[in-house]
């Protein structure tokens, strides 16, 4: 029943065939170990690294296929963050940011000239190329930096609590900062399988990176993509319990209500799966992505919070006891509703980036 | 959309867009954005002519095999064809019936003679179709046409009632289904048989939509005569070769329908702009969720292109169906939203607005080409694999 993804080149279906392998495999296993094995053995977090820096040589493109594929089982390790901060530290390094200039515009003049970026890029990018270290982004807080050293309180940093490296925005460039130059709370979350933490940098060192506006629309790219993956685990076990559980003597997919809502959710499935490919391929052409990242995250994030709450509507009471899945799912579609641009907030900067005002 | 067709298709978009600019032009160019949905009553002669004209460019049957009189075009470059038409503002076509309906029918069911005898004129724009499917008592349930044929004199004999049937009144010849097997139930004993619409037993008659105008009409059969050979499939066949008709109503003229939504939405935003409506908070947001809806169907449109190529339309279409005609729909209300009370008056004779006329007709768009409670039990059924209550 999952549809299909004929944009798939053959590689990228082998890929996405292995990691769904991998993430039923370990949905339910420690944390910790899952980690070790999704970046040592598979290798994940180095999708989007050029070889030339002992990355496998991919694109946003393949790392959005892992995202995906993660996203459907809400895989606990800090994925998508780590593996978006590779390919912004890949871009940094070899120059290849869409736009050209990385450490040039939007921080021209900064406190830190652009070669000494890359170099401190580059030994970023071996350590979460195949060293294990996860990284998170800080785009709130209005972070100062003053030569060289960061400063001011980030809150709401996705995957923040298992970082080791955290890229941070201050006015429009992206800095990165060892976590252990910054003092980290983990926050207790409504979705448990994403942590948040709150970072304080008190002067930290810190190195310039790129444009921060780029990262988070990439982020923004990225969880639309997560929110397909997520979304149509959701219609495909809503779905295959409706053909099972029997009431009035007979499945309760044979109901049309019941049928009826289900079409409409893999209508809305289908549309968020198209809008999130054409936002991955915007990755490679400026002037679209800053119109289609937000676009695309919330459609897609609206889209997975309907399939999310429909799940437990069609469930049943099953469906909001804790030991049913689907409380995570729509805790998880609540969340990404909520962070990186509310629904409405997103709307509106659509409206402006596309001149509908 | 131009990523789609790549750089290859350069020069047939430059083809397709140099005919165009010499041809709509002169005794044509009052068709540019005329007919079509809520508009087919508007200058019919001059649209008869225009099908003529597209007949002798080729440009009828683009993606019809070489040896069947088509050019064989691959799936891009008939939508680049569509793209072009609905830029240049091309008109509402009466000649679709045939060319996207039935043609592709008799291109898959129809003997060597059939095909001889009718793809011709279809090609070349002087022979047009309307479709006989839908009757009072067959709506949704098209298995429980009642239209009879009987084989007498060696002459098919028909009696019964179709509605329904957009462009009948200039229709050639119709495409129907009708019970050929009285004992027989449900969608064994139909058969699809082709009917010439000009000759005594056939009576047209005009159904005056919501719009003041008519879009469609009823047709009543009364003795009406078909030849003997002119049953597409064998008879009581009909079922199967008319659901072929239906899986190939879709597709590439999607493309230019969604240019053509594009023009719609540019109109709302023009006028919220000019009347300052845009400055309300709510009819701002409804027109963003409506740009956005409309990329979102075109992303969805894309997305099924890169279904492999040849292959039979699946459930895509009716995923597309359901997405296109609700946003439709909404976009109809939010044109009369922006307009306000003055959308509350009509000129004289029933004079729509194209904000008004586009309120009205789109409340269509959800029942045609099957409602959108059809395309969800489809879906539920072929794709999800529910259970039949």
């Amino acid at each position: 029943m999952t549809t299909v993804d004929h944009a798939d080149s053959p590689e990228q279906a082998a890929l996405r065939a292995a990691v769904r392998e991998f993430a039923t495999r370990h949905a339910a296993a420690e944390p910790a170990g899952t980690w070790r094995r999704l970046t040592g053995e598979l290798g994940l977090t180095a999708l989007a690294i050029p070889e030339s820096h002992d990355g496998m040589g991919g694109t946003l493109a393949e790392v959005a296929v892992a995202v995906e594929e993660l996203g459907r089982v809400l895989l606990p390790v800090p994925y998508l963050s780590t593996a978006l901060a590779a390919a912004v530290l890949a871009e940094a390094v070899t120059g290849a940011a869409a736009g050209g200039a990385v450490a040039g515009g939007a921080v021209a003049g900064g406190a830190v000239a652009g070669g000494a970026a890359a170099g401190g890029a580059a030994g970023w990018l071996r350590g979460v190329a195949g060293g294990g270290l996860a990284a998170a982004f800080a785009f709130t807080g209005g972070l100062t930096a003053t030569g060289g050293r960061l400063s001011g309180v980030a809150t709401h940093v996705l995957d923040g609590a298992e970082a080791d490296l955290f890229l941070a925005r201050a006015g429009g460039a992206l800095y990165a900062v060892r976590a252990g130059d910054a003092a980290v709370t983990p926050v207790g979350t409504l979705d448990q399988t994403r942590s948040q933490a709150t970072v304080a940098f008190t002067a930290a060192p810190a190195a310039l990176i790129g444009p921060a506006d780029r990262a988070e629309e990439l982020l923004r790219v990225l969880l639309a993509v997560e929110s397909v993956g997520a979304a149509e685990h959701c219609l495909d076990a809503t779905v295959g319990y409706l053909k099972t559980r029997v009431q009035f003597g007979r499945p309760i997919g044979a109901f049309q209500a019941l049928r009826h809502r289900c079409a409409d959710l893999a209508v809305e499935v289908a549309s968020a799966r198209a809008t999130a490919r054409a936002a991955v391929a915007a990755a490679a052409a400026p002037d679209r992505l800053a119109v289609l990242a937000p676009l695309a995250k919330r459609h897609c994030a609206d889209v997975f919070w309907h399939v999310a709450a429909d799940m437990i509507q069609l469930h049943g009471g099953i469906g909001v006891t804790w030991e049913h899945e689907a409380h995570r799912y729509l805790k998880r579609a609540k969340t990404t509703q909520l962070l990186h641009g509310t629904p409405a907030q997103l709307r509106r900067l659509v409206a402006e980036r596309a001149g509908l005002q | 959309m131009t990523g789609l067709t790549g750089l290859s298709d350069v020069d047939f978009r430059a083809e397709v867009r140099g005919w165009l600019a010499a041809n709509l032009t002169g005794e044509f160019a009052g068709l540019v954005g005329r007919g079509g949905p809520g508009r087919e009553h508007e200058m019919v002669e001059q649209r008869l002519a225009w099908e003529r004209r597209l007949g002798e460019g080729g440009w009828i049957g683009l993606g019809w095999p070489v040896e069947d009189g088509g050019r064989g075009l691959s799936w891009p470059r008939q939508v680049v064809f569509a793209e072009e038409y609905a830029r240049a503002g091309g008109p509402g076509r009466i000649g679709h019936m045939g060319e996207q309906l039935l043609g592709p029918t008799l291109l898959m069911f129809g003997s060597r003679e059939q095909k001889a005898r009718f793809l011709p004129g279809i090609l070349a724009g002087t022979q047009l179709w309307c479709q006989g499917y839908s009757e009072p008592d067959a709506g949704s349930d098209l298995a429980a046409v009642k239209t009879r044929a009987e084989l007498r004199d060696g002459e098919w004999h028909l009696y019964g009632q179709k509605v329904w049937t957009s462009l009948a009144q200039f229709a050639d010849w119709c495409f129907v289904l009708a019970r050929t097997d009285p004992a027989a139930e449900r969608h064994r004993g139909l058969s699809y048989l082709l009917v010439p619409m000009r000759q005594p037993g056939v009576e047209v008659r005009p159904i005056v939509a919501l719009t003041g105008t008519s879009e469609f009409n009823e047709v009543f059969l009364d003795g009406a005569r078909a030849a003997a050979d002119d049953v597409v499939g064998a008879p009581g066949d009909g079922w199967r070769v008319a659901l072929g008709t239906l899986a190939v109503e879709r597709g590439i003229s999607t493309f230019g329908q969604q240019l053509g939504f594009q023009r719609e939405f540019e109109d709302v935003l023009a006028e919220a702009r000019s009347t300052g409506a845009i400055g309300d908070p709510d009819i701002a947001a409804r027109i963003a969720d409506a740009w956005i809806g409309l990329q979102v169907l075109r992303f969805t449109a894309e997305a099924t292109l890169g279904t492999p190529a040849g292959s039979t339309p699946g459930v895509e279409a009716n995923i597309a169906k359901l997405l296109w005609a609700p946003w439709h729909q909404r976009l109809g209300e939010l044109a009369v939203d922006v307009a306000g009370a003055d959308a509350t008056q009509v000129g004289p004779g029933y004079d729509l607005t194209d904000a008004q006329r586009l309120f009205l007709y789109t409340r269509a768009d959800t029942i045609y080409g099957g409602s959108n409670e059809i395309q969800r039990n489809v879906i539920a059924e072929r794709h999800l694999g529910l259970p039949r209550a």
